[in-house]
């Protein structure tokens, strides 16, 4: 709480002072010229939000509206129930590519957030200053290696190596895609985890080694049921990135569309599909349909996992 | 933007039919206007060499290029959005997969040879047409049957809707279609991937353009002909295609003047050629 | 913010190491499971920081592969140079202009939108069912893969406005993409500023707006810079919209600041060099790209972050 009040302490007199020298002209005035911005600054928000959910909505009627013609032709059970797509032939079963990419955010999720955790709780509260100051740019720079690196590196040295140890003839699949998109979340998991944790206030870490605690008890039972909310947040924003992310998941997934039936199958999950099919079609085709249908499922997928993540944490809440 | 483009594209026309049979570069260097190219990513080292060039001779007008897949080309000309339309087929007839184009005009562009590849470590170096439909069908699973050594065949494919895929299909596989799925059979979204993937995959096998096959990979010959720009000019090796832009209707303005550049003698037998293409005047 | 803390306020006795922690346990009469905990702490800080090396090992190796051959072979010519589809030699100016001016043009729309849009979220909007599903939207669609964003982008610009492919375009469709990132990283910031402060500075008499603007954003600022930097770096690598919206061309001329001419950027050409090139040196111009993407990365994290450290540092002082 300290650092909360010697920020404070600076702005407030400063501000109490402006309010002294400005309330020496005519109170009035002021006050409804304070009116004024504060009701354009609010409506400006308030605009900016509404401009907000206005892309938003655009991008799901585009995605809705085509999508939804696919029914005109393809049954509902079909697309939900069949794990056979063959367009060329009629066939648009879609299951197996929303089963891929439960399967991928979960393998993905489960590899990346126990270490990304870590990292931060590294990051926040064990490293040295110096070395944090070194650090955190550098896991920022991570996220900025364009996706085409990252696939490319996993083709050529993940997938040989992947191959070498299972003996296999072609190790593109799951496993594969979950460690890139592993490794592609985690710079955005660690580091806001990082500043939520390190927002936790001081006096909080302070009680508890007051009360004899160590440091492992401490960052368990205190720091980190403190910081749950920001964590959880960082943990759905890169479960978002890894349920959307293609241009890597297509290099190493293999593309071809069949059920996963073990780590090393190549298969194809929602996005890869997506990306490798839609400007590959007939616009007006029903193959064209239903795949920004399955661009609207992907939406509503994160949607799901995303409320799931919050249920789980308001569960975690209550219980401790 | 259509719309003034329009008549500034008639003005232009009408300069270059009254400069009657001066040469076209000399007769546009007072053309004006803007192209769109989207389609076929094969064929946008062409485009943007072409473009680059052009552009010189041409400084008023602007090009400008996006490539995301052969279909995209035409189907953005329809829609209006793209003046040419690179595409590695005919796209004003049916192939397998697509349907024709209706009212738009496949001007020629280039040829381009199409190779079967494999990884280094694979010891077979010719295949018959019916081998390669067994490989690519999944009938024949181990190399040993087509007279390597006994290890599985791993297929690499390209993506529904590339151009080199089509054209594979209907040259080397005589129209057959591909397997789609497998243990051992991937496809990749790019030539690079295709490239890597081949590079990278022991006992792979797939297919790609010519200029594209490095030394890091083997180029397998065909019922016999090795894939070479000799074997293609004396008949004998079938697996190449022409690529075309399409337009709507016949090319009118700097659409048509940059058409006639990449048709023109100085640019097929110079930079074309450099890219590995070959001139279409060179096969009939 | 958080730096701050850490330089400014030395006052709680950290433990510093395992058996100073040991030690304070011992002596401390009251815990029960001393010996117990003291261990639990000693093997969590030995993983933790086993744990960190390899990951620090991991990320240092990734960047050393990723700049091994790029860097040290990067020369002011290549940087400047016009791309070149035959000879060797090519360089990469207009696809590197063009890619701080999309991403400078869609930082200054989508920072200022994502923001307000942020704060209404966490300051103004009401706190009932509907905010919460558009709060739960926002959080789906940056799960939405960019070619979506590519698709609307084009039925906007190409198809609505009749742009063609342009900067324009590309800037507005990949400002679209950061806005999700941007509004949630914004109100999460803010909501995590303690209310005391809140409380403290309408107790002053502050008006809303006052409070928005010395206290809660200041207090918040460490976050959303954090968020400011994760979303320029991703728009810099992002590719699929920008080959949708602004195509893989560029006007051809290094400073070209017409916002209809067409945008390659940097991240495109190294998709392009990578999967379609036919330059004899295609490899070589990937690897020094990626050097180029990496750097420029790190220098906007610089750029913004340099401000907070001397913020930081005047605090302290």
């Amino acid at each position: 709480m300290l650092e909360m009040n010697a920020q404070s302490r600076v702005i407030a007199p400063a501000e109490l002072g402006n309010s002294l020298r400005q309330a020496g002209g005519d109170p009035l005035d002021r006050r409804s010229r304070l009116r004024f911005f504060n009701s354009t600054f609010k409506v400006v928000c308030v605009s900016a939000a509404v401009f907000v959910c206005l892309v938003l909505f655009g991008i799901l009627i585009l995605m809705f509206r085509t999508g939804v013609m696919t029914f005109e032709t393809v049954s509902f059970k079909q697309f939900f129930f069949s794990t056979n797509w063959d367009p060329e032939n009629g066939h648009f079963g879609a299951l197996l590519f929303i089963f891929g990419t439960f399967a991928l955010t979960a393998l993905t999720l489960v590899l990346a957030v126990p270490v990304a955790v870590l990292i931060a709780v590294f990051l926040a509260e064990i490293t040295p200053v110096w070395l944090r100051g070194a650090l955190r740019p550098i896991m920022d720079l991570l996220v900025g290696i364009p996706s085409v690196v990252y696939g490319y590196l996993g083709l050529t040295i993940l997938i040989p190596m992947l191959r070498e140890l299972t003996g296999r003839d072609l190790a593109d699949g799951l496993l594969a895609a979950a460690i890139v998109l592993a490794i592609m979340v985690l710079p955005t998991i660690a580091r806001i985890s990082d500043d939520a944790i390190s927002a936790v206030p001081k006096k909080y870490r302070d009680a508890s080694y007051a009360l004899g605690s160590t440091r492992f008890q401490t960052i368990f039972r205190v720091v980190l049921p403190a910081a749950r909310s920001g964590i959880v947040y960082a943990v759905i924003l890169g479960m978002a990135r890894a349920i959307g992310e293609t241009m890597a998941v297509v290099m190493v997934i293999g593309n071809t569309p069949q059920l996963a039936d073990s780590l090393f199958t190549p298969t194809a999950v929602l996005t890869s599909n997506i990306v490798m099919q839609i400007t590959s079609v007939e616009f007006d085709s029903t193959w064209n349909y239903a795949l920004y249908l399955m661009g609207f499922l992907l939406l509503a997928i994160s949607l799901l996992l995303i409320v799931a993540v919050r249920l789980l944490q308001k569960k975690g809440a209550k219980a401790s | 933007m259509k719309k003034w483009f329009k008549p500034a594209a008639l003005i232009a026309l009408a300069v270059s039919l009254t400069a009657g049979g001066a040469s076209v570069a000399s007769a546009a260097s007072s053309l004006k206007g803007k192209i769109v190219i989207n389609g076929s990513s094969a064929l946008l080292p062409l485009t943007l060499q072409a473009k680059s060039e052009f552009q010189k001779l041409n400084p008023k007008v602007k090009i400008s290029a996006s490539a995301v897949s052969s279909i995209a080309g035409p189907q953005s000309v329809r829609k209006g959005i793209a003046d040419i339309g690179a595409v590695d087929w005919d796209a004003s007839v049916d192939v397998p997969g697509f349907k024709k184009f209706d009212g738009q005009v496949a001007n020629p562009v280039a040829v381009t040879v199409f190779a079967a590849v494999v990884n280094k470590n694979v010891s077979v170096s010719n295949l018959t047409t019916k081998q390669l439909q067994d490989i690519f069908s999944g009938k024949v699973t181990n190399w040993k049957d087509v007279g390597g050594s006994d290890a599985n065949i791993v297929v690499v494919n390209r993506k529904f809707g590339s151009g080199t895929r089509v054209n594979f299909q209907l040259k080397a596989l005589g129209g057959q279609d591909f397997m789609t799925k497998g243990d051992n059979y991937k496809e990749t979204g790019s030539s690079g991937d295709m490239k890597t993937a081949i590079e990278t995959t022991p006992n792979a096998i797939g297919y790609i353009d010519l200029p594209y096959v490095t030394d890091k990979m083997k180029a397998l010959s065909i019922n016999g002909a090795a894939p070479t720009e000799k074997n293609v000019l004396n008949g004998t090796y079938k697996v190449w295609g022409i690529g075309y832009f399409m337009t709507k209707g016949q090319p009118t303005g700097a659409t048509k003047a940059f058409i006639e550049y990449i048709q023109s003698a100085k640019f097929q037998n110079g930079s074309l050629k450099k890219l590995k293409f070959i001139p279409l005047a060179a096969v009939k | 913010m958080s730096d701050s803390s850490k330089n400014g306020a030395p006052i709680a006795p950290v433990p510093g190491s395992t058996t100073g922690t040991a030690a304070v346990l011992r002596a401390n009469a009251f815990a029960r499971s001393s010996s117990s905990a003291a261990r639990n702490d000693r093997i969590f800080n030995v993983f933790v920081w086993a744990l960190g090396i390899i990951v620090i090992l991991f990320i240092l190796g990734l960047l050393f592969m990723l700049l091994r051959k790029g860097l040290p072979n990067l020369t002011w010519d290549f940087l400047t140079g016009l791309p070149s589809e035959i000879e060797e030699g090519g360089g990469i100016g207009p696809a590197l202009f063009n890619s701080f001016y999309i991403l400078f043009l869609s930082l200054a729309i989508s920072i200022p939108l994502g923001m307000a849009a942020g704060i209404y979220l966490a300051e103004f909007a009401p706190d009932n069912r509907f905010i919460g599903f558009i709060r739960i939207c926002v959080e789906g669609l940056s799960s939405v893969p960019s070619i979506i964003f590519g698709l609307f982008g084009i039925s906007l610009f190409v198809d609505i406005f009749q742009l063609d492919l342009t900067i324009l375009g590309g800037a507005v469709s990949l400002a679209f993409l950061n806005l999700p990132m941007l509004t949630r990283v914004t109100e999460e910031s803010l909501r995590s500023v303690p209310t005391e402060l809140k409380n403290a500075s309408f107790a002053l008499g502050s008006t809303h707006l006052q409070t928005i603007r010395t206290v809660l954003i200041p207090v918040a600022l460490n976050g959303i810079i954090t968020g400011i930097c994760l979303t320029a770096g991703r728009a810099f690598g992002e590719s699929a919209v920008i080959i949708l919206t602004a195509g893989v061309t560029t006007s051809g001329e290094l400073w070209d600041f017409n916002l209809l001419s067409p945008g390659e950027t940097l991240a495109v050409h190294l998709w392009y060099v990578q999967s379609e090139a036919i330059v004899p040196d295609a490899g070589d111009i990937a690897q020094k790209a990626t050097a180029v993407l990496i750097m420029i990365v790190l220098a906007i994290n610089l750029v913004f972050r340099v401000p907070l450290w001397i913020k930081a540092r005047r605090m302290k002082g």
